[in-house]
């Protein structure tokens, strides 16, 4: 009996994800930005996009089809709804030779900054004290991004990551299986994805929109449509914006 | 008990019995190879991702020259038609290993470049590494390790007191000791093919446990080397390594080129920026090691300049006086770098040798007057400090 414990822990931990039952979708914006739509450019840096399957086990297997189309539909996709954000989008053109050195390294600053925001701020687990005020929303990139070849002539950068891992067939059976006969919680897929703005003169993070559970299916053009509507949500400025839902806007609750 | 009968028949259903020795001729190669299958695409985009990054890292080195020797090293320890397929990156950072990713890319850091003696060793680890991408070894281990992710789920939720996942996490590692084991023996192979000399092989692992040993040494720690690896190592032991390979070198193993001087020469511009890079280590015993291997007997000013930094970075008092002395070696082998004044300055000034101290500083600011430090070291000879 007492010689199993190691290996159940290990296993358990190999099946079993802890996805917050609360919080699942934050919106930040800085506070005092204001954003009037038709006034300003944005360069749409290189989205980082990944999709695959997830084993029964829950490792995360690649898959390149589905990772190109995604990457289509989502460019698509990006491209139609620049016209509803009310401002104009270009995309970025990748430097070569010494340029692209640094926009590498801030592509993954960029990301090292959102994945902060979303551990420090957003979703409850290691939040800062600091972070959890109302006004809190203080976060940049430095303001030498200016100096990034291919983003001069645009006001803001704007930043996309998504990732899906979806269930496979044999994670769903074993989801079901030990709802059904064993009484543990298994989850499947992994549907996460952040849109961030970036003030190219000052490097301060205006916005960020983060969803640890988003919708779409993005090797579709239509859920690569939705998934964008989703990334999109918040977007200070919008014009025909609806008022956002309670969930986006809300302040982080003590 | 029961356990480990399940995981055997599990494995050998499940995985596959793979691993066969595989010094068999080795199969025909194609050069413009594209993957089919989904694992294999899917693990390939992954990779073409890292490279695009790693390209445009400032952390590579891309130096013609001393990308075209590694290159040509390459090719004449794998074949023309295999190593048009590999791009090879060298990634400064100081410390012994290379990698293989699954398409093609792959990576040596300039520890290696530092701690490699000829060109026959350098082509082992070549060798070794293109074995993996030949062997596609990155594809197994990853639907090895799903396949066992997988069964260990289920082992979880059917019976979750098994005992099972343990047995299945040894044979992971074992096999991936086992690719490890292949990928050497494919070095070997390669290398004996062009005609290399096949006991570099092992000496490679010989200097890097004696390089262990300098390095336990100076940090007053002892060091075993062990045959077997333990549970969770992916590789086999060093001492493993280097007796296996000098065993399947064989009676003939000293015959063969090493081309020595081909591999120093295309060194040589690099030595410098290598040996600072190790010294920053703090790692006293074995960058001494290294520098002792580096000399062979004969030091050199550059190699009499670093050691000389490196006595200075530990700062004893004994130290101090160790250090200047190589530094005034340095100068006296033709050194003309002004870092040699600007280390033999202090430390004489700290063995209370003002004057020689003084006058070595000077030398240090006539010889470098646009330096960083310039104000402070003009401070330490009492000709004022700040602008």
């Amino acid at each position: 009996m007492r010689r199993g414990w190691g290996a159940l822990a290990f296993a358990a931990a190999l099946t079993m994800t802890a996805t917050p039952l609360t919080a699942q979708e934050k919106t930040g914006n800085k506070p005092g930005f204001t954003l009037a739509p038709g006034t300003v450019t944005i360069v749409l840096m290189r989205p980082e996009i990944a999709v695959g399957a997830q084993s029964t086990g829950g490792a995360y297997e690649p898959n390149a089809d589905w990772t190109d189309q995604a990457r289509e539909n989502l460019g698509k996709a990006l491209a139609e709804a620049q016209g509803r954000l009310g401002n104009r989008v270009i995309t970025h053109v990748e430097p070569v030779g010494q340029g692209a050195a640094v926009a590498h390294e801030y592509r993954a600053l960029f990301t090292a900054l959102a994945d902060s925001v979303q551990t420090y701020q957003f979703f409850p687990g290691n939040r800062l004290p600091t972070k959890k005020r109302d006004d809190s929303f203080l976060w940049s990139i430095g303001s030498e991004v200016a100096s990034l070849p291919g983003v001069q002539g645009a006001d803001y950068a704007l930043f996309v990551t998504t990732e899906d891992h979806y269930g496979s067939t044999g994670r769903k059976l074993l989801q079901v299986f030990a709802a059904g006969v064993a009484g543990i919680g298994v989850s499947s897929g992994v549907h996460k994805g952040y849109a961030g703005l970036i003030d190219l003169k000052t490097g301060d993070l205006v916005w960020l929109n983060a969803d640890l559970a988003m919708g779409g299916d993005v090797r579709t053009p239509e859920g690569a449509a939705k998934r964008v509507a989703q990334l999109l949500e918040g977007f200070p400025g919008k014009p025909v914006e609806a008022p956002v839902t309670s969930v986006a806007t809300k302040t982080a609750a003590r | 008990m029961a356990g480990w009968m399940i995981a055997a028949a599990l494995a050998g259903a499940a995985l596959g019995a793979d691993a066969s020795d595989r010094l068999a001729p080795l199969p025909p190669y194609g050069t413009a190879y594209t993957p089919t299958t989904v694992d294999e695409r899917g693990l390939w985009q992954q990779a073409d991702e890292a490279e695009r990054d790693l390209r445009d890292s400032p952390a590579v080195i891309r130096d013609a020259a001393l990308n075209a020797y590694i290159g040509k090293v390459l090719c004449r320890s794998v074949g023309e038609d295999r190593c048009r397929g590999v791009r090879v990156y060298v990634v400064r950072a100081p410390y012994f290993n290379a990698f293989m990713a699954p398409n093609g890319m792959m990576i040596v850091w300039t520890g290696a470049l530092l701690r490699l003696r000829d060109e026959a060793e350098l082509a082992s680890v070549l060798g070794h590494e293109f074995g993996h991408f030949e062997m596609r070894h990155g594809l197994k281990t990853f639907r090895r390790g799903r396949t066992i992710g997988d069964i260990i789920a289920w082992t979880s939720v059917i019976s979750p007191y098994s005992t099972l996942p343990v047995s299945l996490i040894q044979l992971h590692f074992s096999y991936s000791r086992a690719q490890e084991t292949e990928a050497d023996l494919m070095g070997l192979r390669y290398l004996t093919a062009a005609g290399y000399r096949p006991l570099a092989a092992s000496r490679i692992w010989e200097r890097l446990m004696a390089e262990e040993d300098a390095t336990a040494l100076g940090r007053k720690r002892r060091v075993t080397h062990h045959y077997s690896a333990g549970f969770f190592a992916d590789h086999p032991t060093e001492l493993a390594r280097a007796t296996y390979l000098r065993e399947t070198a064989g009676a003939d193993g000293e015959r063969g080129d090493e081309a020595r001087d081909a591999f120093l020469t295309a060194m040589r511009p690099w030595r410098a920026t290598f040996l600072a890079d190790q010294i920053k280590r703090n790692d006293f015993g074995g960058s001494e090691y290294l520098l002792g291997e580096l000399a062979t007997g004969h030091w050199t000013s550059d190699l009499l300049l670093t050691r000389g930094e490196l006595y200075r970075e530990r700062g004893n008092p004994r130290d101090l006086v160790s250090a200047a002395q190589f530094y005034q070696q340095a100068i006296d082998a033709g050194c003309t770098d002004p870092i040699a004044w600007r280390g033999l300055g202090p430390s004489l000034l700290r063995g209370q040798q003002a004057a020689a101290g003084r006058a070595a500083l000077k030398t240090y600011l006539e010889k470098a007057p646009a330096a960083s430090d310039r104000a402070a070291m003009a401070m330490l000879i009492g000709e004022g400090g700040v602008q």
